[in-house]
């Protein structure tokens, strides 16, 4: 059958037309075997550049369209839609980057023009082959998923539920909360966390349409965007939700005490505990680490078990409520969800690794979040700013940049420490107001709604600044004055000296970087990560919560550092993103996939195991392949691994591929 | 194609010379000062010199003592936050201020480095007598007498040679050239 192509030439304003002779390639291309037009026009993608393609579509009978512009990943839908409404089928479109492979990183336009050219030829002699694929849809389960529940993950659930469609949310701690139940009040408009933290939190704990489990864990994704199949691990709590009445009275029988993760060590939990007085569910749960009674069940010993019996010499009860439960196993949950909601957040970056800062080495060198729990009214100090040895400090210096834009540990910025530290320097003069306050910054990074305004009235509260990055701190005293203190050695570089701070206390603004085991997150949701090691959005500007696998999101500090208002935004836009495929109820699948000629197939199983998209499985009958239209992603794993060359990629035959390839060295 | 070059062409010069690579990168952080144990004997502070680099001021930084006081104990290098080598950075000014013929008078440092450089040439060796002798020659040798006892003490101990150990005619031939290339390759003597 003949082909007629039309082959389309965007300037692109003067992004392309500034390198790229654009009226040179479109004379090349009227040349083209099988070309029946070629135009060049100054923005392909605008309305009449459109139209010009309906138009010659239907004018000149064209049954194939190149249009080379920009990266495929910006306008090919735009393009796809202009051919699919002119009649011609979508996958009958061919796009040729002359901009981001072309243009943009060349500068000299006689070899630029060259390199078009064979673009727009390799084009042209791909869509030659292209055969016309149809998109199928599947209908959706209206069901959300969000994982995390910190102030992400709880502005996320609530988002959803709010529009009564179900919500799971899992946490992997007792609470949810997250880091915000941590601090202590929040910039730049001083509410106390908790204050707005635990309304959101309680409605989540009381909303019929979410269904919390905390103390949680996602094990295994399996499914496709409308369709997902989860399975949750809860872990044993060893205590009854139903029937714990949160009245602590196991906590204060509990003879085992251990540092408190919640207060980041400075205080001490019980071995069964509460996690915190706000805690959701505020429903005591057993450490199976610490507690004497589960060690001993270990051994095969009937030990303690105080919290459940009570003292009975002095008269005291156990549990009356009968929630203990040392026989409690590790359930598995299994969720049907359409879309996942990732919101697993960010963890303090360690400073005990910058050895000249000393932490863990001096005391009352505390990191930022230690410092949140020590001024936070229910904290292990009850809001006393305190020294290791019960004296108030009558001198504070806070480091800006511990662990962020360097180097040697992170390259990025962390965004927030520089207003964080602008509110620990108000606490200090409101809890400690004859201190002096040494607030050393590199550069004060206050860019947001009321925070350079912040900013100065912490001038104004008298907060000494100084413009200079600790080298290190010591205890070692030159002068008298030094004797006993803390010494900041820093420059303070508007003055270019060298200064000594001696200070009682330091507190180090620390970086916030990726969990630990965000690799393992990033497995089990199919996500990638970028180079400072936290989840990959799937364009940093146009889609910053969608990620490559369609259906799962994310939000918060485990995309990127960010403050709580931006986290709220992005939380509430991944919950609206969820919703308009549910409120839509059906999920368009790409039509470009691998199909498994199952008369060639083996049955080797190479491509069972090497599929990142688990959309193949193995027919154990027939001995066969199977690929899974509405999972596969056609990325084209299976179709170069299979050793039988038994699976195609549709849009990408080999046929395809090597008339490209010709077209570009011919 | 054109190669883009900035307005200041000092900066230029640095970046160009071995060690001064990471000259643009620096944020001013003050951290190598900080960690700087010469630091209150220099003139200008080490990133106070970066800063003056990069405005232009070739005359004010290569006449600066600070270069000179580097003690080469790397603590600027490993802590600071853009990798920037300001040790090698350091030693690079020195050898242009060499080249420029504006090492500062406030130094002997630059003295100190030309006697090693004319013994290791010459004899291939460096016997610390007369290399001493030669550096107070060079400077100021009313001090030499002022480091007789520490010149005795150190003979006791046989930690003073006299006499030079020499390399043979052929292995002071190879050095010759060695050295010859690195100067030819911009190092300053």
């Amino acid at each position: 059958m003949e082909r007629r192509i039309g082959v389309y030439i965007c300037h692109c304003g003067s992004n392309i037309a500034g390198t790229v002779d654009c009226e040179k390639v479109t004379e090349f291309a009227r040349g083209l075997d099988s070309v029946v037009v070629a135009r060049d026009y100054k923005y392909m993608c605008s309305d009449p550049g459109q139209n010009l393609i309906k138009d010659d579509i239907k004018e000149h009978g064209l049954s194939r369209v190149v249009v080379a512009s920009c990266s495929p990943r910006m306008h090919e839908p735009t393009f796809r839609r202009a051919c699919q409404d002119a009649g011609l089928n979508q996958y009958l479109f061919e796009m040729a980057n002359i901009r981001e492979h072309c243009s943009w990183v060349h500068e000299d336009k006689g070899m630029a023009t060259e390199k078009a050219k064979a673009l727009v030829s390799a084009a042209v002699r791909r869509v030659y082959y292209h055969e016309p694929l149809e998109t199928k849809e599947v209908p959706v389960n209206p069901n959300v998923l969000v994982v995390g529940g910190g102030i992400a993950g709880i502005q996320a659930a609530l988002e959803v539920a709010d529009s009564e469609h179900q919500v799971y949310l899992v946490e992997r701690e007792p609470s949810i909360g997250g880091h915000m139940a941590m601090f202590d009040k929040t910039f730049p408009t001083l509410d106390c966390a908790a204050c707005i933290l635990t309304p959101k939190m309680t409605t989540v704990g009381q909303h019929p349409y979410i269904q919390l489990m905390t103390y949680s864990e996602v094990e295994d994704v399996s499914g496709y965007v409308g369709n997902f199949k989860v399975k949750i691990r809860k872990k044993a709590r060893y205590i009854d939700e139903d029937k714990c009445t949160g009245c602590g009275q196991c906590q204060e029988l509990c003879p085992i005490s251990v540092p408190s993760e919640f207060d980041c060590g400075l205080g001490k939990r019980k071995a069964i505990y509460i996690p915190f007085p706000y805690a959701v569910p505020n429903k005591a749960v057993v450490d199976p680490v610490k507690c004497s009674h589960l060690k001993g069940l270990a051994e095969g010993k009937d030990v303690c078990r105080i919290c459940q019996k009570g003292i009975e010499k002095k008269g005291i009860p156990g549990c009356e409520a009968d929630a203990i439960d040392f026989e409690q196993k590790d359930e598995i949950v299994e969720v049907e969800v359409s879309n996942i909601i990732v919101a697993t957040g960010f963890q303090q970056f360690d400073p005990s690794v910058i050895y000249q800062y000393g932490y863990g080495r001096y005391d009352n060198v505390l990191t930022g979040l230690e410092f949140e729990r020590m001024s936070n009214a229910s904290g292990p100090t009850n809001g006393e700013v305190l020294l290791a040895d019960g004296r108030k400090p009558e001198s504070i210096a806070i480091l800006h940049c511990v662990g962020s834009r360097d180097e040697n540990y992170h390259k990025y910025c962390s965004r927030v420490c520089c207003m964080y530290s602008l509110k620990y320097s108000h606490l200090l003069r409101e809890k400690v107001p004859e201190a002096a306050v040494y607030q050393l910054y590199i550069d004060m990074r206050c860019a947001g709604s009321g925070y350079e305004e912040f900013y100065e009235r912490l001038q104004e509260e008298g907060v000494n600044f100084v413009r200079g990055r600790a080298g290190e701190i010591t205890n070692i005293a030159e002068r008298p004055e030094e004797e006993g203190k803390l010494i900041v050695i820093c420059e303070d570089t508007l003055v270019r000296r060298k200064r000594r701070i001696p200070v009682d206390m330091v507190i180090m603004s620390c970086a916030l970087e990726p969990r630990a085991d965000a690799d393992q997150i990033a497995k089990t949701f199919s996500l990638s990560r970028k180079a400072d090691g936290f989840f990959l959005e799937k364009h940093p500007k146009l889609d910053p919560v969608a990620t490559m696998t369609d259906g799962i999101f994310i939000v918060g500090c485990c995309q990127s550092p960010k403050d709580i208002p931006d986290t709220v935004a992005q939380a509430s836009a991944a919950a609206s993103r969820a919703l308009a495929m549910i409120s839509k109820g059906k999920v368009e699948i790409e039509a470009a996939i691998a199909v498994v000629d199952e008369e060639l197939c083996a049955g080797c199983k190479i491509c069972v195991d090497l599929c990142p998209y688990k959309a193949i499985s193995f027919d154990e009958e027939k001995k066969v392949s199977r690929i899974n239209e509405a999972v596969c992603k056609g990325c084209g794993v299976c179709v170069a691994a299979c050793p039988s060359g038994a699976i195609t990629g549709k849009h990408f035959t080999t046929e395809q591929i090597m008339a490209e390839i010709e077209g570009v060295l011919v | 194609m054109e190669k883009r070059t900035r307005a200041d062409t000092f900066v230029e010069e640095i970046s160009a010379s071995p060690g001064g690579e990471g000259i643009c990168l620096c944020i001013q952080c003050g951290t190598c000062t900080a960690s700087c144990p010469n630091a209150d004997r220099m003139d200008h502070t080490p990133s106070q010199l970066i800063a003056m680099a990069r405005a232009g001021m070739k005359e004010e930084v290569l006449s600066s003592n600070a270069m000179w006081h580097c003690l080469s104990c790397y603590l600027c290098t490993v802590r600071c936050p853009r990798g920037i080598k300001q040790t090698d950075l350091m030693h690079a000014l020195e050898c242009l201020a060499i080249r420029e013929g504006l090492s500062s008078g406030r130094t002997r440092t630059p003295a100190m480095y030309r006697s090693f450089n004319d013994f290791v040439y010459s004899l291939g060796s460096l016997p610390e007598f007369g290399f001493m002798t030669w550096f107070y020659m060079l400077t100021n040798p009313l001090r030499a007498f002022r480091m007789i006892p520490v010149a005795l003490s150190l003979l006791r101990h046989g930690r003073l040679s006299i006499k030079a150990r020499r390399l043979t005619p052929e292995g002071t031939s190879q050095l010759k050239a060695i050295l010859d290339k690195a100067e030819s390759l911009g190092g300053a003597s």
